[in-house]
């Protein structure tokens, strides 16, 4: 099989999995922190700031996966 | 929710959105033959990747200088410097590779009316140059990420000098400098101050680290909001300027870092068996590494990977008219620019929570490492309590609990 062409399948299927495995992490980060705002109204404030830094560390793992993906179709 | 929105200012992100289409216009567009390779290759990633040359497509493009130190072939350093890479192809002892080959290593045009043609079909500003003779031992050339992070800079110490003035001068008087800029700038930097300073960085450190902490924060805000800017970039989409913000906060870390922090960081922890140690102290140095190493990667990838998704979107226009044909081309540009608009609002959300990510992170790890540990006080202070105080706060934390179970099936 052409190389090229397996890089592009790789990529393709990477950045893919990459963003199933970011929808999971940022999906349950949102649903326990709704919850937890839900039981907690007085704590909501801390809440949302640390939900925005654990989705910013998700996220970081998601775009390192995109970047490989990057290199893989641009440097091919 | 739409219908709040008011005419005007839909109209105008919708100007936004096309004048951004307008300045993604492929290349080739006027004479050569438009190619999907091509309008991946120099339109989506040139537009996103750094380059010698700034661009305000359909009115001009304006190649920057370029510097270079190059070792000659009699084995002398000179700087070189040129008006633009045009005039340096023409003039200096130079050949152009254009990337994007299948082999990766091309042969170097050289021949002045192969240049010429090159020139006259832009390929010089998506290529690279090499030196014929001897070789270019340092590139300084002034790129648009330079620009831009210069802009950047000066933004931010244009507003801050005159803010910081203004304090000095009614300095005397009762009443704070009053105004809606100097309220808006004073309220970020209070929020710096009190959410990501204050809690992160304990014993009163923070007053020491906060100049550095606000200043990452304005030119974080101000270079991502600059990306925002058609025709213009964002500086902190390139590599090279995340790693020397996150070389900073990890050289602080390591300056500042107390006695406690670097005994645990060499040794293992305290009362752990030796092998343990042995294992635990290699992954501990990786992880300082790799923590810094995802926040430079982390800020990168966020501003590439918004203007390359922006670029994509639009660059599915000119896709589709290679593809598809006209038609398909019209009906896509609706769905594209409509979906740019959404994305660029979405970016500038992701402007400040990175910037506010970058900070904060910065101010853990900082945090981290001037923690002084006060085992003899902390244990101290647990005996006091005593066994009957903590029996009760356990009973009232256990029917606090069933409180809360009971309640929502009975309301």
């Amino acid at each position: 099989m052409d190389p090229a062409a397996l890089a592009y399948l790789a990529a393709g299927l990477g950045a893919g999995i990459s963003a199933v495995g970011a929808a999971i992490g940022i999906g349950r980060l949102a649903s326990s922190s709704m919850d937890g705002a839900a039981r907690q109204p007085e704590a909501a404030g801390d809440i949302r700031g640390l939900m925005i830094v654990s989705a910013g560390l998700i996220e970081g793992v998601a775009l390192f996966a995109l970047i490989i993906c990057l290199l893989l179709v641009l440097f091919v | 929710m739409i219908g709040r929105i008011r005419p005007l200012r839909l109209v105008a992100l919708v100007v936004l959105g096309v004048s951004l289409a307008l300045s993604a216009t492929p290349v080739e567009a006027a004479d050569e033959e438009v190619t999907l390779e091509s309008i991946v290759n120099n339109t989506i990633i040139g537009h996103a990747e750094d380059g010698y040359y700034l661009n305000f497509k359909p009115f001009a493009q304006v190649e920057l200088p370029r510097i270079l130190l190059v070792r000659t072939a009699d084995g002398a350093l000179t700087l070189e410097a040129y008006g633009s890479t045009k005039g340096l192809l023409q003039n200096g002892p130079y050949g152009l590779v254009h990337g994007g080959d299948e082999e990766g290593h091309a042969a170097p045009i050289t021949a002045s009316e192969d240049l010429a043609e090159a020139i006259a079909a832009k390929e010089h500003l998506h290529g690279s140059v090499v030196r014929t003779s001897g070789q270019v031992v340092a590139d300084f050339s002034i790129s648009r990420h330079l620009i831009f992070g210069l802009l950047a800079m000066l933004i931010v110490l244009g507003i801050f000098i005159a803010l910081a003035q203004r304090y000095k001068k009614e300095h005397d008087r009762p009443e704070a400098p009053q105004g809606v800029f100097q309220n808006m700038m004073e309220v970020l930097v209070v929020f710096v101050r009190d959410e990501i300073a204050k809690p992160n960085i304990p014993d009163g450190k923070w007053a020491t680290f906060l100049p550095y902490l606000l200043t990452a924060f304005f030119f974080i805000l101000v270079a991502n909001i600059l990306g925002l800017v058609p025709f213009a970039g964002a500086a902190t989409s390139n590599i090279a300027v995340t790693g020397v913000m996150a070389i900073m906060t990890f050289g602080i870390v390591l300056l500042y870092g107390s006695s406690d922090y670097y005994k645990e960081l060499l040794t293992g922890p305290p009362d752990a068996p030796v092998l343990i140690r042995i294992i635990l102290v290699p992954i501990e140095i990786i992880g300082l590494v790799m923590r810094h190493l995802a926040l430079a990667i982390r800020l990168f990838a966020n501003m590439m990977g918004g203007s390359l998704i922006i670029f994509s979107l639009l660059g599915l226009v000119f896709m589709m008219n290679v593809i598809m044909g006209e038609a398909a081309a019209w009906s896509t540009t609706v769905i594209s620019i409509g979906f740019t608009v959404f994305i660029l609002l979405l970016k500038l959300l992701v402007a400040f929570i990175q910037a506010y990510v970058f900070t904060i992170l910065s101010a853990l790890f900082i945090g981290m490492a001037v923690e002084e540990h006060h085992p003899d006080g902390e244990e101290a202070a647990e005996p006091d309590v005593g066994l009957d105080g903590r029996v009760e706060d356990r009973l009232d934390a256990v029917e606090d609990k069933m409180e809360d179970r009971v309640q929502p099936t009975t309301a």
